[in-house]
């Protein structure tokens, strides 16, 4: 055996070990949900996964209601979380970045509370595991409601109402951050569309969608490479990708997922939002940079923003034609946008019915 | 007689004529949900998506081990053929006959994370019908049964730097494919060009290993060891080597998107020599072997949805290879040029024009070709992992320099894939 043929030899023997190294993380096959892993088609959104240690109850969801619109949990009883995620712009806010208490902008622009029950990290850098994890955030942030936990705690406790709801629910006292993180997920995993022209095209509703709308999905599944990160149910991997795109003018750029990872390819990478209810909620990507749908859609078409350091490598220009673009937009401005009216028309409570 | 017998050369030079194309992978659609202009242009022609896709291992880029592999999804096997009507003619003949240009059964799949691997097979197919019943029933099969593709794909060994593929595969100095291109009946001439001793044919698949990688600023490398091709034997020790390497400009990989240009070179070696020693999987073993080279360069050049891709190759065997004179080596070039459009929605209509050529050195002008084709293709229906395209080309040729043998050819075919 000459050495070539030896080296060749060598090579063989150890590509697989190779190809694998560095992956001792990767579970085996049978401990992976494998329906976490994609992409897939888009279709229909699955029933909620409602986690064991929180079970979903009337009471409670109507308890969550009631904290996520109460403008008491901050620290100055201006700010709720309806506030930035007002049901009336499509669970966002007006953007292009929120404000929270005493005026001040976030350098992001709040995700939609509507069908987040789906995403498997929250937030635009994934920082919270789970909704209840989430909903812990943005009561002690600074920026946002500007309060601590226990303040918020101490206030609710000396709410009579709130402390009997707290109890009838959960049986115990006193209130825990817990038990409001609970209460506010329940309720918002009841915030979930179903019913879109898209989702009743899918149920075999062959004209609730238009012709154009239709050739925005052939082009959203296709030519236009949507679905490579929009896909499933809830059109959205849930995932992180650089788009490229620059700060807005003034503001200092954004790590987005590498600030909790660290890992070099996140850098300026943020979680794929969801196409659902996308027509309800400009402006668009974490910073509001894009102000419409069509220039969403621009963007895309040019392959990314301007900032290419770190660009996602699935993104490449798309050499769309305008009418293309129109039938994408026309997708995604109508028949993505869903006919629930639970959820579209939900209404802010009262203050009057707030506990007192 | 004389005409019957005219006819059948017509035909089977058409049937032999027709470019291999196998490389549609709906099973890969299908475990997606995508619909194939995510990875193609349109079918066949990757995009700058799909390329970046193959380059990965058939994964999706940037997201290697966050699908599904091929355990836990249906068996990933794909199929692809055309069918229809060739009509054929030149001074003195003209010629009709449907036909199924050839069968892939292909299976691909990510194994693992980063290791994946791609089968396609071709069986044997005895059709014509007049062939296959009549004096030289089944001699002349129209496709032979192969294992036109058995590689593995180990990728991402470095980072995007180096990825390796073993086995049977489409060496990448195939800058422009002919696996993955609109054309059923024109083959890229150059690719298909064989000299008078020296049996290896460029398109062909190979055996071998080869390594890949690219750099976050647009350049692309390949390099592989490979048997080389052809019947004469290739277990030789000489191993054939190439290289290529590319350059992007613009974003994208200038399949679709962004400008791409490069050059390529493969140095191989051919045996004169049939010796009886037997090889340890059974093949003779080649002696007197001697050298031969094909160097070149591509061009791809994409403005809205018009792609311009244009080649040029030169091709000197070993004067021990040239049939026409012993003293001289073999010097050969050629090339082509092709523009395509696509159209309509999700670029449903595809138009191209290609102009092929190639040049023999002096002594051989018979084997001069000048070709030109033209096609139309419209992809019906907005299917997930299906493609039925209508498919209409044109191809004239003229071989030779002084008195060219010009034939015409017209096919209309549907071209599917599932």
């Amino acid at each position: 055996m000459d050495r070539l043929t030896f080296c060749t030899f060598l090579i063989f023997l150890f590509l697989p070990a190779w190809a694998s190294a560095g992956d001792t993380s990767s579970p085996p096959l049978t401990a992976i949900n494998v329906h976490s892993l994609g992409p897939e088609q888009v279709g229909n959104l699955p029933p909620v996964i409602v986690p064991v240690d929180n079970p979903q109850t009337s009471a409670k969801i109507l308890l969550g209601k009631k904290l996520y619109f109460d403008t008491r949990l901050s620290a100055d009883n201006t700010v709720s979380c309806a506030t930035c995620h007002d049901p009336a712009l499509g669970w966002s806010d007006a953007g292009p970045t929120s404000k929270g208490i005493k005026s001040q902008l976030g350098g992001r622009r709040a995700p939609p509370v509507v069908n987040a029950a789906y995403a498997p990290l929250q937030f635009w850098d994934g920082r919270a595991p789970t909704l209840e994890e989430q909903a812990k955030g943005p009561i002690a942030n600074p920026i946002e409601m500007g309060n601590t936990h226990q303040v918020m705690i101490n206030t609710l406790e000396g709410i009579q109402g709130y402390e009997d709801e707290f109890k009838a629910v959960f049986g115990t006292s006193p209130i825990t951050l817990d038990q409001v993180a609970q209460a506010i997920a329940a309720y918002e995993r009841t915030v979930v569309t179903t019913d879109s022209p898209f989702d009743r095209y899918v149920r075999g509703d062959q004209v609730a969608m238009t012709g154009l709308e239709k050739k925005g999905l052939e082009i959203f599944n296709g030519k236009g490479h949507c679905t490579a990160c929009h896909w499933g149910g809830y059109f959205s991997d849930g995932r992180f990708h650089n788009l490229g795109v620059a700060p807005a003018p003034g503001a200092t750029p954004d790590e987005g997922r590498y600030a909790i990872t660290k890992n070099p390819p996140d850098m300026g990478a943020f979680k794929t939002p969801t196409v659902r209810d996308a027509a309800k909620r400009p402006p668009y990507l974490h910073n509001g940079t894009e102000k419409t749908l069509m220039t969403v859609i621009e963007l895309y078409d040019r392959g990314g923003g301007t900032e290419a350091a770190n660009l996602d490598p699935l993104m490449v220009p798309l050499g769309l034609s305008e009418k293309e673009m129109i039938a994408l937009e026309a997708f995604m401005k109508r028949a993505m946008v869903s006919l629930n009216p639970s959820v579209a028309d939900e209404k802010p409570i009262p203050a009057s019915e707030f506990p007192k | 007689m004389k005409k019957i017998i005219s006819v059948f050369i017509v035909l089977a030079g058409v049937l032999l004529m027709l470019p291999d194309t196998s490389s549609a992978i709906p099973a890969f659609a299908r475990k997606y949900g995508f619909n194939c202009n995510m990875c193609h242009t349109a079918f066949t022609k990757l995009n700058d998506f799909g390329q970046r896709v193959r380059q990965h291992g058939y994964q999706i880029p940037g997201q290697e081990g966050f699908e599904k592999n091929v355990f836990a999804t249906p068996i990933p096997l794909a199929m692809r053929t055309s069918m229809g009507l060739v009509v054929g003619g030149n001074d003195s003949t003209t010629t009709s006959s449907f036909n199924i240009n050839g069968l892939d059964i292909l299976a691909a799949g990510v194994l693992h994370k980063n290791i994946s691997f791609l089968l396609i097979y071709t069986p044997r197919i005895d059709e014509p019908a007049g062939d296959y019943t009549g004096s030289n029933n089944g001699a002349n099969p129209s496709q032979l049964g192969a294992l036109e593709s058995a590689s593995l794909v180990f990728s991402n060994l470095v980072p995007d730097l180096l990825n390796v593929r073993v086995g049977r595969f489409e060496p990448a100095y195939h800058a422009i494919s002919s696996k993955r291109i609109y054309y059923l009946i024109s083959p890229f001439e150059i690719y298909a060009y064989g000299t008078g001793n020296n049996s290896f044919v460029f398109d062909d698949n190979q055996m071998g290993i080869e390594v890949t990688g690219n750099s976050r600023v647009g350049f692309h490398y390949a390099a592989g060891v490979v048997n080389g091709n052809g019947p004469n034997p290739d277990n030789n020790k000489g191993k054939d080597l190439y290289l290529t390497m590319h350059q992007i400009i613009g974003r994208g990989e200038g399949q679709s998107a962004g400008q791409r240009i490069g050059v390529f070179g493969y140095y191989g070696w051919q045996p004169t020599i049939l010796d009886s020693l037997m090889g340890p999987m059974g093949e003779n073993e080649g002696g007197g072997n001697k050298t031969f080279y094909r160097i070149g360069g591509d061009i791809s050049l994409n403005w809205r949805t018009f792609n311009l891709r244009a080649l040029f190759m030169q091709g000197i065997d070993d004067k021990a290879l040239n049939p026409l004179d012993t003293a001289d080596d073999y010097e050969f070039n050629g090339g082509l040029v092709e523009l395509d459009w696509a159209g309509l929605y999700n670029n449903r209509l595809i138009a191209s024009a290609m102009v092929n050529w190639v040049n023999p050195p002096c002594g051989d002008n018979d084997k001069q070709v000048l070709a030109y084709s033209a096609l139309i293709r419209y992809n019906l229906g907005d299917w997930t992992a299906v493609n039925v395209a209508l498919h209409a080309e044109y191809l004239h040729r003229e071989i030779g320099k002084d008195n060219p043998f010009k034939d015409d050819i017209v096919a209309l075919m549907l071209d599917f894939a599932f």
